[in-house]
Parts: structure tokens; sequence; C-alpha cells
């Protein structure tokens, strides 16, 4: 029994040494490939500079040249091209140094001299060399297998949380110099972070200021406004179509749709010639019949498919009951229903909230500015005043922000059924 | 119920046209509206030049100088041009038309030592707005002479007085009333059933839906064959196709539409794509995935108005991203550079929704599936491309339409970053501009609400034919696989 065991183990466990290909080798080629991938970038920032391209160049070179070695197990010139890309972080260091260090240079130097370093280090071990060179012992391989397979969940994590934190840096970037410039002096959109100078007194000059609550207050009333046109006409109606089968029922649907579908700019020019002529220009009331009605869809839709879940039973027992068919979604739907109108009301609140091409064109008048707009005139070309800007958006964007984090599963979850975006 | 439609179609479309045939009266000669009259009186300059007018640091129009007698050039009538310019070779005492050559360019002739006046109307000026207004006086070797600002504030000073609103609210009325004879109807219809108590359920949002969504369309739809501009609203005229040829035949339509194409489809691809592989990465276990989500969702939480301008500031000449990349771009100057911003900042502010939305439809995807294929050995780029992607595909599939048309539809990003500049001459499309922030400037800029219609309508048709042809390409593509 013994005996078959080992005989039959033996063609295996050669395998074994055939199969074995050192997890380094993988790194190096995932390296290689990052090395050419950031050099892309960073030739736009070259010919942005006007120099410096040759460094770059070389770390092309490197890693194409290391991406072809690999592939021919070429010892020798995995060493050359892991040097050239070791070298060309330094040289981009060393003229960074020179003239002025930029994030960018860091961020290039770092990684091109941990790539190169690395590769070098790597090649370098005996381990490396007697694979390279299949002097590899039998033993060797099978701990080698093991490794690889400890590693390499190990190395696809850390690459994931690599890739991640690149994309979250990119988002918090713009958020991290707003702050920094709503705490700064001054008006200017400078590129200079730190904190040593902060103060409060963009603040200040905002919340004592009028545009603020002027503003402010026209964005309440619109939102609040439309929240509450928009609910009083989209609850019954997706109770309705959730609940009767009457005439001219799909045909209404497919026009909701229908509205869904239409762009913006069709409805601009008349809505502005209507509006117009009823003199609603420079009113709230105006921003608020075109924001319900442009939220209407979604929001008949999203209530109709909360109604939908409601079971029937609960209507003919109250029926049974001797509720009347208003009482009965009055006493009866309704109170079910507040977690769905929560949600739908947020969203139309947020949406109008937010809303920028039709304020802008509606109200041209600065003491009707809706508060994107108002925000919107901080920044004219004849002058911006950065500071003021960047503490009122602060403050406009913190509770918006908060709602949505807080809010996002039932949010995401209404808007991607709905396909509407906020 | 297919008539059902029609006659609601019928029914008020009929009052719409009727009020636009309605002749309504209203004081056209309200210059002033949108125009500034502006005089500039020139002191010893010799030699010949250019005068330029730049309203709110974007170039306005120019007037180029000449010394000498005026050649075989036309004076154009007033209103012939976009801006009418006189000049006076004796401080203003005497005005005539300023000369123009084929491409309309003004020309102004003085013999020395006179003192030259040069008096232009500026069309396209924002109402209630202030704006800064200087004039440029540039030498034989386009060096600035000299320069002279002043405020433009409060055109609207000389609005003319309110249309007369009774087309409109006849028009509102009947459809009202008409719809509301509808419902009686179907209620009388449906008279012998439940379904009946659903009516009146639905009267007043499908009332609102008529009046504030279709007949503004249906009202566009008419205005686009009218000459309606707002200096003179509810003085419209038919005139036939002619905004449709105008708008065909425009200088920039090519360009424009095919930046509004690069800048749709580059858009959509690179949400859907980086949306895509985010949703991958978090999809699978990695610690502190709740953190990671949150932030990425950032963009998508803060109003986009403010991200934009945020990213306006970034990419000041001396802003953040010249100091993180240690450059000194100014990276709205060139067509090209700025193209690419825009696009940047627009997949900056579009990818969390994208990966939020195909992140639902990953957990929708059965873990069974992946675990079978682990076990038979199959890697991850086969599982991906196997198991992942067709089983994303309904979701995606939509979700990329639905994205096309937002993305063609973006006003804010472009008109908030650039304004539809650099190079944005008055009267054409600049180097960022796509159609609807184009249609924005014809509207409102310049006034054009008939033109405007025109151009809209022409979008409309363009995203249904689009819409279309991809609902039928990928369903097409769903039967051959």
């Amino acid at each position: 029994m013994s005996e078959d065991l080992s005989s039959s183990e033996l063609p295996q466990t050669d395998l074994a040494r055939r199969w074995y290909i050192p997890y380094e080798m993988e790194l190096m080629r995932r390296g290689a490939i990052l090395v050419i991938l950031i050099c892309l970038p960073m030739f736009w920032i070259a010919s942005l500079r006007g120099d410096g391209w040759q460094t770059i160049a070389m770390g092309l070179a490197g890693g194409l040249l290391a991406v072809w070695a690999l592939q021919q197990k070429n010892r020798d010139i995995m060493l050359v091209s892991s040097a050239l890309i070791l070298f060309s972080g330094l040289m981009q260091a060393f003229f960074a140094l020179e003239v002025k260090v930029a994030a960018i240079d860091v961020w290039y130097s770092t990684i091109t001299v941990a790539l190169g370093g690395g590769g070098l280090w790597v090649l370098s071990s005996p381990h490396m060399s007697r694979w390279l060179s299949s002097r590899l012992e039998l033993e060797e391989a099978e701990r080698g297998l093991a490794r690889n397979n400890k590693l390499s969940p190990r190395w696809k994590a850390a690459t994931t949380h690599a890739i991640l934190l690149h994309f979250v840096v990119i988002v918090l970037v713009p958020i991290i110099w707003i702050i920094d410039v709503a705490f700064s002096p001054g008006q200017s959109a400078s590129g200079e972070l730190g904190i040593s100078d902060w103060t409060i007194t963009h603040f200040d000059a905002v919340l004592s200021g009028s545009d603020f609550w002027t503003w402010g207050l026209n964005s309440v009333i619109v939102s609040i406004g439309t929240t509450m046109v928009g609910l009083m006409l989209a609850i019954p109606a997706g109770y309705a179509f959730s609940r009767y089968k009457f005439s001219g029922h799909g045909i209404m649907m497919f026009s909701l749709l229908l509205v869904q579908m239409f762009p913006g700019i069709i409805i601009l020019v008349p809505y502005f010639m209507v509006m117009k002529t009823l003199g609603l220009l420079n009113t709230s009331l105006g921003l608020i019949l075109a924001y319900s009605v442009t939220a209407l869809p979604f929001c008949v839709w999203m209530l109709k498919g909360w109604f939908d879940t409601i079971p029937r039973e609960l209507e003919e027992a109250a029926a049974l009951d001797g509720c009347t068919t208003f009482s009965t979604f009055w006493r009866i739907i309704l109170p079910l229903s507040l977690p769905a109108i929560a949600v739908t009301a947020l969203f139309s609140f947020l949406a109008a909230w937010n809303e920028f091409l039709l304020a802008l064109v509606f109200n041209t008048d600065s003491s009707m500015y809706t508060l994107p707009v108002g925000l919107a005139s901080y920044i004219s070309e004849a002058s911006a005043r950065w500071g003021d800007f960047a503490a009122m958006s602060l403050i406009v964007s913190l509770p918006v922000v908060l709602l949505f984090i807080f809010f996002q599963k039932s949010l995401i979850q209404g808007l991607s059924s709905g396909s509407v975006k906020g | 119920m297919k008539y059902f439609f029609w006659i609601i179609l019928a029914v008020f479309l009929l009052p719409v046209v009727s009020a636009q045939s309605l002749d309504v009266q209203s004081d056209s000669s309200a210059a002033g509206f949108k125009r500034v009259r502006v005089s500039v009186e020139i002191e010893s300059f010799s030699g010949n030049g250019s005068l330029e007018f730049h309203v709110s640091e974007t170039f306005h129009s120019a007037v180029v100088i000449i010394q000498g007698q005026a050649g075989e050039m036309t004076q154009p009538q007033v209103g012939e041009w976009y801006d009418d310019c006189w000049t006076s070779n004796n401080s203003g005492l005497n005005w005539t038309e300023i000369h123009r050559d084929e491409n309309g360019q003004a020309h102004a002739f003085y013999s020395s030592p006179q003192i030259l006046s040069i008096r232009c109307d500026l069309t396209g000026i924002s109402q209630s707005k202030e704006d800064n207004l200087s004039v440029r006086l540039f030498d034989e070797n386009q060096e600035l002479d000299r320069i002279d600002t002043a405020i433009i504030a409060l055109t609207a000073d000389v609005l003319p007085p309110p249309p007369d609103s009774s087309p409109v609210l006849f028009a509102i009325g009947s459809i009202a009333l008409t719809i509301i004879a509808l419902f009686g109807y179907l209620r009388w219809k449906d008279r012998k059933s439940m379904n009946r108590h659903g009516l009146a359920f639905v009267l007043p949002a499908f009332l609102a839906l008529v009046l504030l969504s279709f007949y503004p369309v249906a009202y566009g739809m008419v205005l686009s064959f009218t000459d309606a501009h707002e200096e003179s609203i509810g003085d419209e005229e038919y005139n036939g196709l002619e905004n449709y040829l105008d708008v065909f035949t425009s200088g920039g339509f090519l360009r424009v539409l095919f930046f509004t194409l690069v800048w749709t489809f580059t858009n959509v691809i690179f949400h859907v794509g980086i949306g895509g592989a985010l949703a991958m990465l978090l999809q699978q276990k990695v610690r502190g995935k709740l953190a990671y989500r949150t932030l990425l969702l950032l963009p998508w939480a803060i109003p986009s108005y403010i991200s934009v301008l945020v990213w306006k500031g970034m990419f000041h000449p001396e802003g953040l991203v010249n100091v993180l990349l240690g450059t000194e771009t100014d990276f709205f100057s060139g067509v090209t550079e700025a193209q690419t911003m825009v696009i940047l900042v627009n997949i900056w502010l579009g990818v969390p929704f994208m990966m939020m939305s195909i992140s639902g439809a990953l957990q929708s995807i059965p873990e069974d599936l992946h675990e079978a294929a682990k076990v038979e050995g199959v890697s991850d780029w086969a599982r991906l491309r196997h198991i992942t992607i067709p089983l994303l595909k309904p979701t995606v599939v939509p979700l990329a339409l639905m994205g096309f048309i937002w993305t063609f539809n973006m006003f804010n990003v472009i008109f908030l970053l650039t304004n539809g500049g650099p190079q944005l001459w008055f009267g054409e499309p600049g180097g960022t501009d796509i159609l609807i922030t184009y249609v924005y400037d014809v509207a409102f800029v310049k006034g054009e609400l008939g033109l405007a219609a025109a151009w809209s309508v022409v979008i409309f048709i363009m995203l249904m034919a689009f819409s279309w042809a991809y609902t039928k390409g990928s369903k097409a593509t769903e039967a051959a696989v």
C-alpha cells in the first residue's frame, strides 16, 4: 500500500518542480506593468512642464524591458531593467529637489524606487537565482508552492487596498482643498495647503452677511414647497396606480415614463416663455411648480412600488369594517407608508436643493437667487471670492452630504430602481 | 385605449396653436434691453489699429481702425448685424453707419489729426447682472495701447412691458377643462366598477403633468417655427422652417455635435469602466469596505455645482492641481486641454453612481456560480469574462443608456467650468460647448428663443433616435448571444 502511494507520488512531485514559479515573478510582472502605467500620466505632466521627459522615458524603457525579460526569464536583462527603473525614480527625485518638490514627483519616485529596488533585491536572492538556473531542489520547490498559496491572497488584498486608496485620494483632494480655502485668510484660490494660518473670518462674513440668509431662505422655501406639492400629487396617484385598474391606466403610466425621458432642455425654453408670460419669473412659486412636476414621475413610480408590497387584505378587512375608500387610504395605507414617503420626500427635497439650471434661468434677480445660483455668482469672471465661496459651500453641502450618507441605502435603492440621478 | 392618447394630443394641441396665432401687440421698439450702447472717443492715436470690446473678460467684438479713406466696403443698415456700430469724425455730432467688409468685420476710418468716435450697441448682455466692460485699443503691432473699463449694471431698467398673459391662460384653462372632461367621461365609463375611485386620486397628478410637462413641450415645438425673441415676447410670428435651416447651416453645428458625442461617449465609457472596476474591488473581502464605499460615494453626495466650482478653483493657474503636479499651466487656455479637463471633472462626478448601481447588480449574482467555477480551477479573469460580465449585462445596458442621456444633457459642468470657452466669440459656440450649453447661449444670452426651441427639438429627436437604435441594437445582440 505504502509502496503504491510513493510510486504514484513521484511523478507528481516532479511536476511540482516543473510547475513551480516563485511568486516574486508574478509580483515583478505586475510591478513592470504598473511602471508602464504610471509613466503615461507622467509623460503628460512632463509635457506640461516642458521638461523632464528623459527620466520618465528611462522608467518606461525599464518597464517594457522588464516585461520582455520576464517572458524570456532572462536574469541579466531583468537586473538591467530593475536598475533602470530605480535610477529613473532617483533622477526624478533629484531633479525635483533641485527645482521644487511636487507631490506627483514624490509619488513617482516612491513607486519606481520601491519597485526597482525591490526587483534588484528579489533577483539577487539565492532562491531566485537557483530557480532561474533550474537548480532548485525538490523540497524547496514544494515549500515554494505552499508559500505561493499563502502569499497570493495577501498580495491580492494589498493590491486592492493600493488601488482603492488611490481613488480615495483623488476623491478627497478637492474636499481637503476647499476646507483649507474656507479657513485660510484672503479670497484667492491658492494651492498652498497648511493649517498654520487658519481663521474663521470667512464663516463669520458669510453668516453675518445677508446673502446666505436670503438665498438660504429662498432655497428652503423652494425645496419644502417642492416636497409638499410633489408629495400631495404623487401619494394619491401612486396609490391609485397600484390599486385600481381604471380606464386609461396604461396610457397614463406610459405618459409618466415619457416625461421622465424628456431632456430638460426641450422644456427649458417654453417653460421660460410660459413663466415669463404668467409673471412667475423671480418668484419661488415658479420654481416650485417646475421642480415638483419634474420629480413627479419618479415619486409616483417609487411610491407605487411601495404600495404594491402592502397586502390588499388590509383594505378588504377595512372595507368590511365599514371604511370608505378615502378613509382606508388615510387611516391604514398612509401610516404604513411613512418610510417610503420619507425617502421620496428626501429625494425631492435634495433634487430641488441642488438644482441649478432652472433656478439660473428663472430667478435672475439676486434677491431671488437660490443657494446654487448664489454660490456660483461668487465665482464670476470679473471677481472670484474663493474664501467666502468655500465657507458657504461647506455650510451648504455638509447637511446634504450627511443626509445622503445616512440614508444612502434607501436612496440608492430608490434612485437606481427609479432611474433618476440626484 | 389607443385613441385616448390621440384625443389628448389633439385637444391640447388645438388651443396651443390658436393661442399662438392671436396677434398680441407689444412694444418691440424697447431698445436697450440686453443691449448696451457704448461710445468711445479716441484721441491722439495714429496709424492703424483695432478696438476691442470685452464683456466680463470675454471677447465680444472688435472694430478695425484704419487711417485713410473708406474703400469699397458697404455700410449695412441698423439691424443687419449683431452689433450696430456707428462712427463719427467730429466728436459725435453726426454718426454714420460703420463700414463692414464681406465677413462683417467692422472698420472705422479716420484721417489724422481728427478725433475718432465709435459708438456700438453691444448685444447679448445679461440682464440684472453686473458686467465688467473693458474697451481695449491696440496699435499696429497688436500691442495694447490703452484700456478703459466701466461697469454695466441694470440693463433690465429698460425692460419692455410684461407680455399679455391671456393666450397662455386661455391655453392652460382649456387644457385643464379638457382633461377634467376626459376624466369625467372615463369615470362614467367605469361607473360600474370600483376602479372608478382611482381616477379621482390620479387627476391632480395627471393635470399637473399635462399642464407643466406636455403643454410646454408642445408649446416648444410650436415656438420652434416662430421668430420668438426675448426682447419681444408675445410678438412671435411664424417663419416656417427658417430656424431649422439656421440650426443645420450654422457654422458651429457639426463641431458642437462632434464634441458632444466625444464628451458623451468618453464619459459613459469611463463611468461604466471605472465604476464597474471599483464595484468589483469592493465586492471582494476587503477590510474597511464600508469606509471605502462611503468615501468613494462623496462625489455623488456633494451637490454637483459645488464640486464643479471647487475643481475650477483647483485648476486655477495658482491652484492646487498645479502645485501637486509641479506645473504652471492654465488648464483652460487651449481648446484640447479645456476639453480634457471638463471630461475629467465629469468622470470624477459620475463614477460613484455607476459604482453603486453596478455594486447592487453584483450582489444579485449568486455566490454558488463563482464557488463552482473556483473549484473547477477557473482563473479570475475567465470568471470575470464568462460569469460576471454576462450576468451584469442586463443591468449595465439600460444603465449605460441612462448615463448617455444624462451626460448628453449635463449642463452644470461645462457651464460652470468654462462657460463654453475658450475661443468664445459672440454668436458662435466655444471650444468646449456641447449642444445643451450652446442652446442656453442661444436662448438666454442671444435671446433668440425661437431658434433655441428649434435646437431643442433637434436635440430631442437625436436623443430619441439614439435611444431607439440602442435599445434595438442591444436587443439584437442579446438575441444573438
